[in-house]
């Protein structure tokens, strides 16, 4: 229960009323509550990149491999400000890559969701469909989905729909597999309650069984965006002349370390802006579960 | 409390001077569960025959693992009878209803929806021919009486043990069902807060005149709550014997305990109860 001052009454005498809800008056202390640990993660990164500046100037290393901070913060700055000039080697700036990349992927988790989350929610109500459908879904969930890769361009060639296939692809299982344990793991004694209540088998699906699995899909959603990441930054990299991973590659072969960990960043940044992002729809939609999780 | 006071008018009066009119009848029933995954039924319950009465308190009493949830699950209507038959008001179970309304060990409470909420959750499931209004006077009264006022909003993951099964109660209450069952309601709950909401569960149902089946392992807790106690032997479940409870009421007095009839029903049930106890003990769950 450590989020009790935060929600209010929790572990209580048993003969309460009203008069024990109180507002917290906000003070140092709370303040540091809070936003300590922001600050402290703000201070940690600064550590962080200061000593990076410092050894990189330092000659140590050479900076084909290893750039400055700075160099990698401006160059990532004004990729994401500026567009190409006509003649630059690589066409297209950081922003018009990422904004590929993104589409991608946000194209690929979509499809992911729409065949993810009804195909898990069957897979866990009915019987049949999941003794059918569950060696399929875990022979392809075991499979690491790279290996898939050369397949699809075969199929597809170097297109955004062998991108997309496979971000999907990436995405899709983690979700599945989530909303379909989801509805397995509904507490029985839930279902119970709401059938002694009167709850018909509709009811007891909608108002039982989808609540108790949401937090699960949210969270196979946030696992399939960190897989589709994966995937479709493999599926740029394998081929295609477009998106962050192509960008790697041809920032490699150009030997142009600070546009390389320029996106390497970037991709950290999306990936935990993302996690944060589900993670707060997660806390909103199924607060009862925060305790657990965080 | 006064200790000296002696309760000069039992709330009821014992249960061999009231009128019988038998609400939940169960006869030769014998009852159980497909066993996950295997090709196995296990007998829950074998040849349970037994009468409860209108207005009856009836402790169900025996070791964890006995069968006496399945008994109170056959009368709420989940689990059907195998054999032999299980009646309330003269009609066959055949599932859940209105009439009947139950109190769970842990509560099971929606997480998801708030403390009001959960209380409305059985209106919303069946139609109780009530209007809207008549809907949430009838929140409103619940969450008064069992002293939630200012918790309508809170989720019952902020709740301490005992409010939440504050809320389990005012929604097994709220429906106003002839019947209050009750499985191991209080077994989660610290002892001072189990003892308050012992005393306030005996006032409740004396005033309103439910039927209720209540399930304990506490011995204590059969004796100060119910008029009869009928000690369940373990698997399968069958009654060994039911037991009057002939002490007045209302017994949170704290003389009652001390009363030599209480202490010789004790050491009666201790006996009945003792050999399941031990066998229990020795790892047999």
């Amino acid at each position: 229960m450590s989020d009790s001052e935060h929600h209010g009454p929790s572990h209580a005498g048993e003969f309460s009323d009203a008069d024990r809800i109180k507002d917290v008056k906000i003070s140092l202390g709370t303040i540091w509550d809070q936003y300590g640990t922001w600050a402290v993660t703000v201070l940690n990164l600064t550590i962080f990149f200061i000593i990076w500046e410092i050894f990189a100037r330092s000659g140590a290393v050479n900076p084909v491999f290893f750039p400055t901070a700075s160099g990698m913060f401006q160059t990532l700055f004004e990729g994401l400000t500026s567009r190409a000039p006509p003649d630059a080697i690589i066409s297209g700036q950081i922003i018009d890559h990422l904004l590929y990349t993104l589409r991608t992927l946000t194209i690929g988790v979509f499809l992911a969701c729409l065949i993810g989350i009804p195909g898990g929610l069957l897979m866990g109500g009915n019987r049949y469909i999941e003794r059918i459908l569950s060696p399929y879904v875990w022979g392809l969930a075991s499979l690491p989905r790279i290996a898939l890769v050369p397949l699809f361009i075969l199929f597809m060639g170097f297109t955004v729909e062998m991108q997309v296939t496979i971000v999907t692809l990436a995405a899709m299982f983690p979700i599945m597999i989530n909303a379909w344990a989801g509805v397995k793991t509904t507490e029985k004694s839930l279902i119970a309650a709401a059938k002694v209540f009167g709850a018909n088998k509709r009811q007891i699906y909608s108002n039982v069984v989808l609540p108790y699995t949401l937090p699960f899909i949210v969270a196979g959603v946030q696992q399939g965006i960190g897989r589709g990441m994966v995937g479709v930054i493999i599926a740029e990299i394998f081929g295609g002349s477009n998106g962050l991973g192509f960008l790697i590659v041809r920032s490699a072969d150009t030997f142009n370390s600070e546009l390389m960990y320029a996106v390497l960043l970037l991709l950290v940044i999306i990936s935990l802006s993302f996690i944060k992002i589900t993670r707060m729809i997660e806390a909103y939609i199924a607060p009862w579960r925060q305790q657990v999780i965080m | 409390m006064n200790v000296a006071a002696t309760p000069a008018t039992p709330i009821r009066s014992n249960p061999e001077a009231r009128p019988r009119e038998p609400v939940i009848v169960a006869k030769n029933l014998t009852v159980g569960y497909k066993l996950h995954r295997e090709r196995k039924l296990l007998t829950a319950l074998r040849d349970i025959t037994i009468t409860i009465n209108k207005g009856e308190f009836v402790c169900l009493l025996g070791p964890s693992g006995c069968g006496k949830s399945t008994f109170i699950n056959a009368i709420s209507g989940i689990v059907l009878p195998w054999e032999g038959s299980m009646e309330v008001d003269g009609k066959p179970v055949k599932g859940p209803g209105p009439d009947r309304a139950m109190v769970f060990q842990d509560y099971a409470l929606m997480p998801w929806r708030t403390v009001e909420s959960n209380i409305r959750m059985p209106f919303e499931f069946q139609d109780l021919g009530l209007s809207n209004k008549e809907i949430d006077e009838r929140i409103d009264r619940y969450l008064e009486l069992v002293d939630l006022k200012g918790f309508e909003k809170s989720y019952p993951y902020e709740l301490s043990g005992g409010m939440r099964q504050r809320v389990g109660i005012a929604r097994a209450l709220a429906t106003e069902p002839k019947i209050l069952l009750a499985d191991e309601p209080f077994a989660a709950i610290d002892a001072m807060t189990r003892e308050a909401m012992q005393s306030e569960l005996e006032q409740f149902v004396s005033k309103t005149g439910q039927t209720v089946v209540f399930i304990t392992h506490s011995i204590d807790e059969a004796i100060i709550l119910g008029d009869r106690i009928a000690v369940i032997s373990r698997r399968p479940g069958r009654i060994k014997e039911v037991l009057d409870v002939n002490l007045p009421r209302p017994r949170f007095s704290g003389d009652v305990k001390s009363l030599p009839e209480y202490s010789e029903l004790r050491e009666r049930i201790w006996d009945l109860v003792k050999d399941e106890a031990r066998s229990g003990a020795h790892g047999e769950d």
